[in-house]
């Protein structure tokens, strides 16, 4: 409702309520819907993502979860309803001051990139940059060495990307992405296509982030495990709608996730986070 | 894989360029000795300072704006074959200014009215081309390059009949002006030609981290905040009015905007910082020197500087798209 009033309240008054201590949502969608073809592929839902929180989102293929994440970034208009950052519409925002705020490392990127790792990182500071400075300035530079580092590819800065390893690459990106110095961290399925060494290592890259760099990050993901591990908080995508929202205790159960996949699974607890193997062999539970 | 600094070659473009300018006014079907024309003697001094200088100089000036417009081109659409020339701009153009020919009605070339019609032509031909690759999913290779050659053939076939209905005498000057061609009598042409090659230039160069981003992919620049809509105008503009102003002086010179970036990225690398004042420079470079060959290899005869560019830059794209991955059909 807080959100409602906003929408409606002038610009000033948002700058106010965007300071005020109790918005604990960094990220808040009130009625979110997109349509496609004349009917509702997504939504309407709610959501808030907490401040300093990791969301995973997980469902099939076709659930909505990079629609979702493309209007939760401002990247896609939605169809209904509103997207709101620190209380503040996202279409008040210019783009330049979103993509100082939120990061996005989208899953389909070009084959063929014909950069250097560093200029890429360097790229993550576009919203930073003026095109009257001949060079990136102090701040910019300082920026990509944390990057680098936080990453820990500081050796392959001078390697082109398109001869790095597909986990080099991600994690390429995902330094850039760093290097936009925003409070959200938004990425799509981040270890597709990842063998189990490097999805291990991106799991503790995201981790640092979240832990060392205080980041909040929303992750779309397929990988059950990652986001029982990483996320705070998981939501369960089903044809568009939210099926459930909870800590991954709540949602990692074979019932869950039997609709959710229609297909069944067997979940280990013991750990401090469950873990799901999914089972193979027989149709649908 | 080590490439040089991209300083140095830059460094040295600049170099190349000043030599060449230096050497290739002194070149030609009749040689003129710098001396001479300095202690004013008449023919050399007429030769070269009214003839030869502003030819280099407009070639100097074509070479950069085609090679730099074909660096816009293959960076906007992720296409390395995308050029003025493929992509049906310059078609565009040729079609404004034999339409201008034809119905002018004194015998001299007209420089505002071949203009006006030029800008139109290429405005319109990369509207209609970019509008017909933008209806399918962000500009794939085979629509791009597609739509750019049902334009040019559009055109040609309009250019045809034009030049049927013409007279005789205007069907040679517009098939000679077709060819391409850097002949100018003082400096005109130079100066008309200075500021749209230096303002696209310019635009280029200030729009150089956006192109750099949109290395990493649409979906990825649009995150970090970068306008396609608006870059892709920017550019396109930029783009025409260059091609517009070029063709109107020079008449549709091929390729340039093909081989020169495509040899520069391996030198220099694809930041456009780089990029752009290399291509400038080697582009201006790089049609002067094919300028230089046209007006000696046949001497005292003159082959056609557009032939010339042609004959090499076929080859050239035939073996990019058959030799050369290209990135976005990967």
């Amino acid at each position: 409702m807080k959100a409602e009033d906003e929408a409606a309240s002038t610009r000033a008054e948002v700058a106010v309520a965007a300071m005020a201590p109790n918005t604990e949502a960094v990220l808040a969608a009130r009625g979110l819907e997109w349509r496609a073809g004349g009917r509702s592929v997504l939504g309407p839902l709610d959501l808030d993502v907490m401040r300093g929180e990791c969301l995973a989102v997980v469902g099939p293929n076709g659930a909505g979860k990079t629609t979702l994440l493309r209007l939760l970034t401002g990247l896609l208009p939605p169809a209904a309803g509103e997207v709101f950052y620190g209380g503040r519409p996202l279409a008040s925002f210019s783009r330049r001051d979103l993509a100082r705020r939120i990061a996005y490392v989208p899953q389909i990127r070009p084959a063929h990139v014909p950069l250097n790792v560093d200029e890429v990182v360097l790229l993550g500071r576009y919203p930073y940059l003026s095109r009257f400075h001949l060079a990136p300035r102090a701040a910019d530079f300082a920026a990509i060495e944390q990057a680098l580092d936080l990453v820990g590819i500081a050796e392959l800065r001078r390697r082109p990307v398109d001869e790095l390893s597909g986990g080099e690459r991600q994690a390429v990106f995902i330094a850039a992405a760093v290097a936009q110095e925003t409070e959200l961290l938004v990425l799509d399925e981040p270890t597709l296509h990842l063998d189990p060494r490097h999805q291990r290592d991106l799991a503790a890259l995201l981790m640092r982030l979240k832990e060392e760099a205080g980041r909040t990050v929303v992750l779309a993901t397929h990988d059950l495990n990652l986001a029982s591990l990483l996320g705070d908080r998981l939501l369960a995508l089903a044809a568009g709608r939210v099926l459930a929202v909870g800590p991954p205790a709540a949602i990692l159960e074979p019932g869950l996730l039997g609709r959710l996949f229609a297909a069944g699974f067997e979940i280990v607890r013991g750990g401090a986070r469950p873990v799901t193997v999914l089972r193979l062999g027989g149709g649908a539970p | 894989m080590s490439r040089p600094s991209p300083r140095l070659v830059l460094t040295l473009l600049l170099a190349g360029g000043i030599l060449v300018l230096v050497l290739a006014p002194l070149g030609g079907s009749q040689r003129v000795s710098l001396a001479a024309a300095l202690r004013g003697e008449p023919a050399a001094a007429a030769i070269l300072w009214q003839l030869r200088l502003p030819r280099v100089l407009l070639s100097l000036l074509a070479g950069a704006g085609l090679a730099v417009s074909g660096l816009g081109f293959q960076t906007l659409f992720r296409n390395p074959l995308a050029e003025p020339y493929t992509l049906g701009v310059a078609s565009g153009a040729a079609l404004g200014a034999v339409l201008a020919l034809r119905f002018e009605a004194t015998a001299h070339l007209g420089l505002p009215l071949v203009a006006a019609a030029s800008f139109a032509g290429a405005l319109g031909s990369t509207a209609l081309v970019v509008g017909l690759a933008l209806r399918r999913e962000g500009a794939a290779t085979s629509t791009l390059l597609l739509a750019g050659v049902a334009v040019s053939l559009s055109c040609s076939a309009i250019i045809l009949f034009v030049q049927y209905l013409a007279d005789s005498t205007q069907t040679f000057r517009m098939v000679r002006w077709m060819m391409g061609g850097l002949a100018v009598v003082g400096y005109g042409e130079v100066l008309w030609a200075l500021p749209w090659v230096l303002g696209g230039g310019i635009v280029l160069l200030a729009l150089r981290w956006d192109l750099n981003l949109l290395l990493t992919g649409e979906e990825l620049a649009a995150g970090r905040g970068l306008d396609l809509a608006s870059l892709r105008l920017k550019v396109l503009l930029a783009i025409s009015l260059m091609i517009g102003a070029l063709v109107a002086v020079a008449g549709p010179i091929g390729f340039i905007g093909l081989m020169v970036p495509h040899i520069l990225r391996r030198w220099v690398g694809h930041d456009h910082l780089y990029l752009v004042p290399a291509c400038l420079l080697g582009g201006g470079a790089f049609l002067t020197l094919c300028d230089l060959a046209a007006r000696t290899l046949m001497a005292p005869a003159e082959l056609p500087v557009g032939v010339l560019t042609a004959l090499l830059g076929g080859p050239f794209f035939l073996w990019l798209l058959v030799l050369r991955r290209s990135p976005a059909g990967e």
